[in-house]
């Protein structure tokens, strides 16, 4: 599945079966280009999760390797600084976006430069005031996160994910609990950010719209296994009776 | 992009502490020495966040406090004000009550003088801000587990004893012994009310008997309890907040253990303290 070589990716996941002693993901291997976009397409509690906070290095794994950025981390588990230096590289938007209540969307933001960079006080404010215009964020900066819509929360998380201009960004269904205007609305800022920033994304989704329209590898991910590869039209044509009615809007997406 | 600086603790002092790679099962395994460890770890990395935060310019978390002791603190100043008049009346009664068959209705002012800010003050204004404040900061915390928001700090690189708990222990810090001063002054004006109105003496003879019996080392005493049980609250709450169950009911449990335990726990430190300076008679 991993075809293209380890340089050109930003993210390898290769044969990963976790978490130890209780693997919810069976030998999933895909790669993520630099610059490009992944999807992992798949069903509520298919996995995609538990995925996600393998990469994160929040589980530990049974077997299998993960490298971020061409550093190799020892997917059984790592210290401490080895997954701080991992986790400075990998910006991430959470579902629930998971903002800091009791700090400002601006203060949030600044947050990643102040404990990752020595940037001042000053200079990370102004960092972070024009990463908030950059996802389309200006004029409610100094509102408390509990005070924004969920759209904008995902967006400030976005805006926070990228303060360190991480080369993979990864998004945990970016789109749910979105209307379609809003959420078409925020594909449009990530790929405006993406040329901008260059970044691979990996995108887990349960939403078909991402299978589709795009030029990325769409990997479909079925009870803890990637059962099918490809782009959009691969899929189409997928021997997968699952695979295609996962893709049928009427399906059991 | 700046260099990261390199970690400022060693591996893994306060940061395994909430090590979500740890399964509840292994949670569950380790047992009442786990817990213990996890618990000091809890404690220590508190402690430590909290002195870097007395130390620390950068801002954004600076902000947190102000934010933490404005709700903790500031917001339980009328809750705090109303039940200290009362408590200063209700004392002076009591008192008053018991000593009326000796005549000695006056040794409730110095009642008032050497208990209060001694005894009274702190420990009702920590149970006061236990009843207001401890199952909200458990109930935050387990909410924040339950939606792997604490997952999400740490998969960040923020620590959430730093971000969730060492602001919420500063605030308190300072907010207890500023509710106790408040509590203190009041207490004093309920039992003015209580001995000009009910039981007849004049103020110069309250302010003269309270004199006699107030001395500051007791304010002082009552003030480094109020520290005490500041940490109390703080490391209770958060503790059962941070290791909630994932069940439904889990989140309304830990906040109700949270106020009770807080409640026994600000009780046991305050006999502790007390114990203390009863057998070593010299700290009076």
């Amino acid at each position: 599945m991993t075809a293209d070589t380890a340089s050109e990716n930003v993210l390898d996941v290769a044969s990963l079966t976790g978490p130890a002693g209780r693997p919810a993901i069976f030998d999933v291997s895909l790669g993520a280009p630099r610059g490009g976009l992944t999807v992992v397409l798949g069903p509520i509690h298919s996995g995609k999760t538990m995925l996600l906070r393998h990469i994160l290095g929040l589980e530990c794994a049974e077997r299998g390797t993960i490298t971020i950025d061409g550093d190799d981390l020892d997917a059984r588990g790592e210290s401490e600084a080895v997954l701080r230096r991992a986790r400075s590289r990998t910006g991430v938007v959470f579902e629930g976006a998971a903002l800091l209540r009791r700090l400002s969307v601006l203060e949030n933001v600044e947050l990643p430069l102040l404990e990752h960079t020595d940037a001042s006080p000053k200079q990370a404010r102004e960092l972070a005031h024009w990463l908030l215009e950059d996802v389309g964020i200006s004029a409610n900066e100094d509102m408390m996160p509990t005070e924004l819509d969920r759209a904008e929360q995902r967006r400030v998380a976005l805006a926070r994910a990228l303060a360190l201009r991480p080369p993979l960004l990864l998004l945990d269904e970016p789109t749910s609990g979105l209307d379609s205007h809003a959420a078409s609305e925020l594909d449009e800022t990530l790929s405006h950010l993406q040329q901008w920033g260059g970044f691979g994304i990996v995108i887990l989704s349960h939403d078909v719209r991402y299978a589709f329209g795009h030029p990325g590898r769409v990997h479909v991910m079925v009870g803890g296994s990637i059962i099918e590869s490809g782009d959009g039209e691969t899929l189409r044509h997928s021997q997968h009776e699952i695979v295609r009615r996962l893709l049928d809007r009427r399906g059991v997406a | 992009m700046t260099s990261l600086p390199p970690d400022v603790l060693p591996d893994g002092v306060p940061n395994v502490l909430l090590d979500p790679r740890t399964t509840g099962s292994q949670r569950a395994a380790a047992g009442a020495t786990g817990r213990f460890v996890s618990r000091s770890r809890l404690a220590i990395g508190a402690l430590y966040w909290f002195a870097w935060l007395s130390v620390s310019r950068r801002a954004a978390v600076g902000t947190g406090v102000r934010r933490e002791f404005e709700n903790l603190g500031v917001g339980a100043l009328r809750l705090v004000a109303s039940s200290a008049v009362l408590m200063g009346l209700i004392a002076t009664f009591q008192v008053a009550a018991q000593l009326a068959q000796y005549g000695a209705q006056s040794v409730s002012i110095s009642a008032i003088g050497w208990f209060g800010a001694r005894e009274l003050g702190p420990i009702a204004v920590a149970l006061l801000v236990v009843a207001r404040s401890a199952s909200a900061i458990a109930g935050e915390l387990a909410s924040m587990r339950a939606n792997a928001e604490i997952d999400a700090l740490r998969a960040m690189g923020l620590d959430p004893v730093k971000y969730l708990i060492a602001p919420k222990l500063a605030a308190l810090f300072f907010a207890l012994p500023f509710l106790t001063i408040i509590a203190d002054g009041l207490i004093v004006l309920g039992g003015l009310i209580g001995a000009l109105a009910v039981l007849g003496f004049g103020t110069s003879f309250f302010f003269e008997t309270f004199r006699g019996a107030f001395t500051l080392r007791d304010m002082a005493i009552g003030l480094f309890k109020s520290v005490t049980f500041a940490f109390v609250i703080i490391f209770i709450a958060a503790d059962e907040g941070l290791n909630v169950e994932s069940r439904v009911t889990a989140i309304s449990e830990a906040a109700t253990r949270a106020v009770i335990f807080s409640v026994v726990g600000v009780l046991a430190a305050d006999t502790v303290v007390n114990a203390v300076f009863y057998f070593i008679p010299r700290l009076l």
